[in-house]
């Protein structure tokens, strides 16, 4: 039976970093490769050893495909090509191949920073590593080799995401990557066609969670946002360099716009306007509204927010400042928070996850006071809040894309174990298909019942149309031939025609019996019974017998032919009395031989002397 | 473990152990962890235990849950292992049986949180955290546990798995080592009773007719064989030996990945390799029966070792050769060239059957492929290779990936059939064919060579990951290709190689794929860098359009590609422009030019990679003692830190400091002391009149204004160079006594503006409006205020400053405990949240 696998080496009832391995008809596939940002080690990247048992990885894999740029699910990839050894295809989307270098480039250059922060990849390989990735479009079929197929389908969540179906003959899986069923500011929904996947690996962030719509959690920001400029305040939005940065600066640029704000607003890195390009080039990824408006004013354009300098931060009034990195560890975001966290009139604005250790994880869990590099203790009076923007999505939309795709079983990853258990039980009850949730390192096998295609040949349909009827597409009719493989498809054709393509010979196969029977006479006598006994059963005195379409006939040398079955008497060596009979018949007409052997071994009967 | 730590301890396990409390992160977890293994590793006393007993009490209050979240249990589990490493810790927890309710039959063993592999996972490492001493041992063997372990080498987690072998090895090793009376041999084998109960069980599994059981026991015994080296693993083999040759004679497929390994391991090992006889008996059977696939990994390793019988290496050759061979058979008319093996050696017909297969035909050739590349990266080759028949075959295979040779025999076609387009197999021969350019032997073919490069170079089918393999190989061989060539007609043969490489170059620059010009311009790069010294390389390249090209492409619209090309065009400045003789170029090339390009892109380009770029080439520039030739040196300098100092890219600004320190360094060279060292200089020796010089250029050039301002950059790397280079400076400029004097007087001859400089820098990064000159602050371009500065500051003590880093914010166990302390409570929803 065949069978798909999914091992997954991250993301199995973790969010932590996601690396799930799929087989599928012979092929292995890596979806994602990310890294976990919460550990310094070599616990931040998969065990890819995992991997290397089966030999080595260029070998083993059949491809690499991204999801989308964020770090938990591309953060690896340079380690795992230019470090670990990989050197086969990577497939990401091109806005994807577009960002992933930047986000690489910026968390790099973050950790060598630290010290002895070595195993690291550097620029160079980075490079290297982009320079192997094929970049698929939307809806585009990609051969990544004779057998192997992927595609990729919009999945909302950042710029770029896509979900991707990985088919393999009649036989397919797809993984979702992270996504989002609802349109936001400036991406639209996932959406995918009714592709009926044998599995569907999708990921669970929210699996329990049904969630607020996000315009109210815009509107909780912007109402933070616009309190603290208006008591004189200044803002802090640690940000990574993309994604959820250019989300909120169309949020902010519009309400600037609206409420005719004054306050400046700065974006703190260089990236701003690298990251805007990338918005701007690939406008299609984003959602109608955006595309619509992009010939009277291109939203990634912006009025009232510039470039930060340094000597911005200590300037009098109210601003608000994007920064990074997002969880404040080190940097520009940082520095600047340490100037104004002593101020109870500022606030600072986490826009998403930090990992433990890190500032912006100590201040989130409600630390007031840090002790800081040189030991001093930094005591944080501005407000503090979380708000998260993480576009993933929730039970309602993970159903809805099952409903979508009507996939035969469903996998979840990236989530917690509980939500995934309650979540399981969901789909399997409303679905009824089987839903799975392995943990890490942890095989699932899954049956799968292809049906495979086969190709009639003309010849062969036409001999057929010639003794029956015409074929009649609904309902199923029997057919004879011979089922021959090459070049991985199936064709039935006639025998004589299968014997000529594969250039074999033809052999008879004769099946030979013997029968005993009790008569005494001469051995040219039986003969001559036996075959007045066949004769009989051709024309029986009542009419047509059960032989009446064969013929039958004695030849000279005393043998019988009924059709290809042959039948010899000889005496017994040991017993005159019993003649043996020698009954052989081709394949072809082993129903009839049967027949006559089984009416033979009856005996036969007085009247035929 | 320091009193605040103690002090939070109870209060954490307290919350961990709370079922009330949201789960807290598994990195926290994680951390903790890590924490109390330094904590006890190399304290093997009651103490940790004794002095916390939060720590007991916490094992106990989970074991009492009767509902414990599956990743705190599986906590409690590695924890118990941890800390039961050392004998007395081991008693003290058992004194309350929390091993026994832990690791015992009772314990989460039987209960349905078993079936969650996190469980599983931290049943198996505290067992093997604890497993150092024979009490944990007996405790374990005793308990049935280790029929637990036996199980769980087949646990459906890879992980799980995989920890249960390695523990089982550890104790293997534990009981033999420790429990051993008398040296253990062959005829008196009287092994303790916990090591006989894991070599039955090996011995068992091995006999099975199950498969998976097999090969359990197969990677238990790799492992074994790759870890010990003790001589009493030759005895445990001798009981195993026949079993394992009959796996090796009778091709059972499943487990001949792991055979092929556990040989391997077994050669490494001294016990096995320098035995006579049987051991290479069985490595030479089991080259000989398994299939082609899996003996080569087995080869290749053979290959490396440097004890190995040399008929042994002639078939692990052979293994790896016979594919190549056969390649070049199946391509060329019969007796056309030599092969690259007697053909009486081995038998080619499997070989044969699987080259002629769709499926296993291009990884059978990767695999021999990247083995030959691994082999051929060893400096010392233990046999020597027929290197122009294997070139011959490489040549062949490429040429049957393009579709430029079509063999007439049916082995042949099939192949080619097969192969024609595969890039695998196209890198992977490209990469044999650059490492074979180190070896002597087959320049008889470099003219063909070349035909079947150029033929990948120019065609439109060369994929980018191809092409950028064919340059890397094309390099290696024209450096070769200049090595060999001496006489006339080679010399015209070179020539004439390098004005096609050219003309394909000029077609390659100009393509659409930014992944292509990139790795044309890296390709001439290493060109320019190699073969700059060669009148014929340098006349083919500047006869041809190339080096417009290059310039062309300082405009790229891809930031990596202008990069490459700041890089390339940096280089060929070496040959157009820096050359004792500069060759008579055309109009549209001078230096002048060159030079405003590449300070325009420092200035203004978007992105921080060609920036970087033209940071590192003008160094190199300054390095060569080049600079000189287009303008003064001192004011090139000064303009470029004018530039890079407000660079919103750290490593630019990192790169303009060095850029600085070469300039120090040659110009203190000049006009100051004899040697040119950054070594403090006694001040007897130093002339004030060239201490001066060089400082006037210095404060001229704003070398001191970048280098303070640079301390408070708010990146550390940067601010940690500069302090560098200002003790250097200040060891050169200030006579020791100086600055010493002034610290121990207490009191600063300086006046205001030294003041302001100092109380800015112990600001350090948050620091802003860093004092500028003609303002309040130091006069930079004085000589005079700067030797003063360089005199008051201490930067001995901002240098440690710098050097402290922040790890211990997030890495310190303090931190953690705090961290766990603030998270409980929160809100759950910022855990699941990760973007």
């Amino acid at each position: 039976m065949p069978e798909i696998k999914v091992t997954p080496l991250g993301a199995g009832q973790d969010v932590g970093r996601s690396c799930i391995l799929v087989s599928i008809a012979g092929k292995n596939v890596m979806l994602d490769c990310g890294m976990h940002m919460g550990y310094n080690d070599d616990r931040r990247f998969p065990d890819f050893s995992y991997i290397t048992q089966n030999g080595r990885l260029t070998d083993f894999l059949d491809c690499v495909i991204i999801s989308h740029f964020h770090l938990d699910h591309c953060g690896a990839l340079p380690y795992f090509s230019e470090m670990v050894g990989y050197d086969g295809p990577i497939y990401m989307t091109h806005p994807t191949k577009a960002i992933c270098p930047i986000l690489l480039e910026d968390y790099r250059k973050i950790t060598v920073d630290k010290k002895g922060e070595t195993n690291f990849f550097t620029s160079q390989m980075i490079k290297d590593c982009m320079k192997k990735v094929v970049a698929v479009h939307l809806h585009q079929t990609v051969q990544v080799d004779e057998e192997l197929e992927i595609k990729a389908y919009y999945a909302g969540h950042v710029l770029g995401a896509a979900m991707f179906q990985i088919k393999v003959g009649c036989e397919s899986v797809v993984y979702t990557g992270d996504y989002n069923m609802t349109p936001d500011r400036h991406l639209g929904a996932a959406w995918i066609d009714k592709c009926r996947p044998d599995l569907l690996i999708t990921e669970s962030t929210y699996a329990t969670t049904i969630r607020d719509s996000k315009r109210c959690r815009e509107r909780d920001f912007l109402k933070k946002v616009h309190e603290t400029v208006e008591r004189g305040g200044k803002v802090l939005i640690p940000v990574f360099a993309l994604g959820r940065a250019q989300e909120l600066c169309i949020l902010l640029e519009t309400f600037w716009e609206r409420m005719n704000l004054k306050a400046p607003i700065y974006f703190s890195t260089g990236l701003t306007e690298k990251a805007n390009h990338y918005y701007k080039l690939f406008i299609t990824w984003t959602n109608q509204k955006i595309r619509k408006t992009f010939v009277q004013r291109n939203m990634f354009e912006f009025k009232h927010i510039k470039a930060f300098d340094r000597a911005f931060a200590d300037n009098p009034g109210p601003m608000v400042v994007f920064a990074t990195p997002g969880m404040l560890h080190a940097g520009q975001s940082l520095q600047i928070f340490r100037k104004w966290a002593g101020n109870e009139k500022n606030m600072v604005i986490m826009p998403g996850y930090c990992v433990q250790g890190t500032v912006g994880h100590k201040i989130l869990s409600g630390q007031r006071k840090l002790e800081m590099e040189g030991r001093q203790i930094l005591e944080v009076k501005m407000q503090v809040e979380y708000m998260s923007f993480s576009a993933h999505a929730d039970a309602k939309g993970i159903m809805q894309l099952i409903r979508q795709a009507e996939p035969r079983n469903v996998l979840l990853v990236h989530g917690e174990a509980k939500k995934m258990e309650f979540l399981k039980q969901k789909i399997e009850q409303e679905f009824h298909v089987s839903c799975y949730m392995p943990a890490n390192g942890e095989t699932t096998t899954i049956l799968t019942n292809p049906s495979i295609p086969v190709d009639i040949s003309l010849g062969l349909l036409k001999r057929e149309t010639a003794i029956g009827l015409l074929p009649d597409a609904k309902k199923p009719k029997l057919m004879h031939g011979t089922l021959i493989m090459k070049d991985n498809s199936f064709r039935l054709v006639s025998p004589e025609q299968a014997l000529k393509e594969l250039g074999l010979a033809e052999h008879q196969l004769r099946f030979t019996c013997r029968v005993h029977i009790q008569d005494p006479r001469k051995e040219h006598e039986t003969v001559l019974r036996v075959y007045n006994h066949l004769k009989g059963q051709v024309f029986p005195f009542w009419g047509g017998g059960v032989l009446k379409d064969y013929s039958v006939q004695h030849l000279p040398d005393g043998s019988i032919t009924v059709e290809s079955i042959l039948i010899q008497a000889t005496a017994h060596s040991e017993d005159q009395g019993t003649k043996v009979l020698l009954v052989s018949w081709t394949y072809q007409d082993e129903e009839l031989g049967s027949y006559l052997t089984a009416l033979l071994k009856k005996g036969l009967p007085a009247s035929t002397s | 473990m320091t009193r605040e730590c103690s002090l939070l301890l109870p209060r954490v396990c307290a919350a961990l152990a709370d079922p009330r409390q949201p789960g807290s992160d598994d990195t926290c977890l994680e951390k903790l962890l890590d924490w109390f293994r330094t904590l006890t590793e190399f304290d093997p006393s009651v103490k940790l235990v004794q002095d916390n007993p939060c720590l007991a009490e916490f094992i106990t209050s989970v074991l009492a849950l009767p509902e414990p979240s599956p990743s705190i249990l599986s906590f409690t589990l590695r924890l118990a292992g941890i800390l039961a490493a050392s004998e007395s810790r081991f008693q003290h927890l058992q004194q309350e049986k929390l091993l026994v309710r832990l690791f015992g039959g009772d314990g989460p063993l039987s209960s349905a949180l078993w079936e969650d592999a996190s469980v599983r996972s931290g049943w198996v490492e505290g067992v093997h955290s604890m497993m150092h001493h024979q009490p944990a041992l007996h405790f374990l063997c005793n308990g049935g546990g280790i029929d637990v372990i036996f199980a769980l080498q087949g646990d459906p987690s890879l992980f799980v798995a995989s920890a249960a072998s390695r523990l089982l090895v550890h104790m293997l090793v534990l009981s033999v080592e420790s429990e051993t009376t008398k040296p253990l041999s062959a005829k008196d084998c009287d092994w303790p009773a916990c090591a006989q109960t894991i070599i039955k069980h090996i011995e068992d599994s091995l006999q099975s007719s199950s498969a998976s059981h097999v090969e359990q026991s197969l990677k238990l015994l790799t492992i074994l064989f790759g870890s010990c080296r003790s001589t009493w693993t030759e005895v445990l083999w001798l009981g195993i030996a026949k079993q394992i040759e009959s796996f090796a004679r009778e091709k059972t497929v499943e487990v001949q990945h792991t055979l092929a390994k556990l040989l391997l391991n077994m050669a490494w090992s001294p016990v096995f390799c320098d035995s006579e006889g049987s051991f290479w008996a069985l490595v030479t059977s089991a080259l000989e029966h398994l299939t082609p696939v899996q003996a080569g990994p087995l080869a290749v390793g053979l290959l490396r070792l440097y004890e190995c019988p040399q008929d042994v290496r002639i078939q692990a050759l052979t293994v790896l050769l016979q594919p190549m061979d056969c390649i070049l058979r199946a391509a060329s008319q019969p007796l056309e060239y030599a092969g690259l093996l007697d053909e009486s050696v081995s038998d080619p017909a499997t070989v044969e059957s699987l080259l002629s297969s769709k499926s296993s035909c291009a990884g059978l050739l990767c695999q021999t492929l990247t083995h030959l590349e691994e082999l051929l990266s060893l400096i010392h080759l233990p046999l020597d290779l027929p290197y122009a028949p294997l070139l011959r075959s490489l040549m062949t295979l490429l040429q049957l990936c393009n579709g430029s040779l079509s063999p007439s025999s049916l082995l042949g076609s099939t192949i080619s059939r097969i192969l024609i387009n595969s890039c695998r197999v196209q890198r992977s021969a490209l990469d044999v064919l650059a490492a074979l350019a180190e070896r002597t032997g087959c320049d008889i073919l470099t003219g063909s060579l070349f035909d079947v490069l150029l033929a990948y170079l120019e065609s439109p089918n060369t994929s980018p990951t191809v092409l950028k393999k064919t340059f890397q190989a094309t390099s290696k061989w024209l450096m070769r290709l200049q090595e060999v060539s001496c006489s006339n007609t080679e010399l015209q043969q070179t020539e004439k190689i390098l004005e096609d490489v050219f003309l394909v170059l000029q077609k390659r620059l100009c393509s659409p794929c930014w992944e292509v010009r990139d790795s044309s311009l890296e390709f001439l790069t290493v060109l320019i860098k190699c073969l700059s010294d060669q009148d014929e390389f340098r006349q083919s390249l500047l006869s041809s359009e190339v080096p417009r090209l290059m310039e062309n492409l300082l405009e790229d619209p891809e930031s990596y590609v202008r990069a490459s090309a700041v890089t390339a065009v940096g280089h060929l400045a070496f040959i157009m422009y820096f050359a004792p003789e500069p060759p008579a170029v055309g109009n549209q090339y001078n230096k002048e030019n060159t030079l405003a390009k590449l300070q325009e892109i420092l200035s203004t380009d978007p992105e921080g990679f060609p920036r970087r770029a033209v940071i590192s080439i003008f160094t190199k520039w300054l390095r060569q003692g080049c600079t000189g030739q287009l303008e003064d040196t001192e004011r090139f300098v000064s303009r470029v830190i004018q530039t890079v100092e407000h660079d919103l890219d750290w490593e630019v600004r990192l790169g303009g400091l060095e850029l600085v320190e070469v300039f120090c360094c040659q110009t203190v060279c000049q006009l100051g002391p004899p040697k040119c060292s950054y070594a403090p200089v006694s001040s007897a020796v130093t002339s004030s009149l060239h201490q001066n010089k060089s400082l006037q250029v210095f404060c001229r050039a704003k070398v001191f204004s970048f280098l303070f301002r640079s301390l408070c950059d708010c990146d550390k790397p940067v601010g940690q160079r500069a302090c560098n280079t200002l003790l250097v400076l200040r060891g050169i400029f200030c006579p020791i006594s100086t600055s010493k004097d002034s610290q121990e007087a207490g009191t600063s001859p300086a006046g205001p503006d030294i003041a302001l400089l100092q109380r800015t820098l112990r600001q350090g990064s948050l620091a802003q409006n860093f004092p500028s000159e003609g303002g309040k602050g130091v006069n930079f371009e004085d000589p005079e205020s700067v030797l003063l500065a360089l005199g008051t500051v201490d930067l001995k003590e901002l240098n440690d400053e710098l050097n402290k880093c922040s790890d211990h914010v997030e890495k310190s166990p303090q931190s953690l405990l705090q961290d766990i302390l603030a998270t409980v409570g929160t809100i759950e929803e910022n855990e699941a949240d990760c973007y």
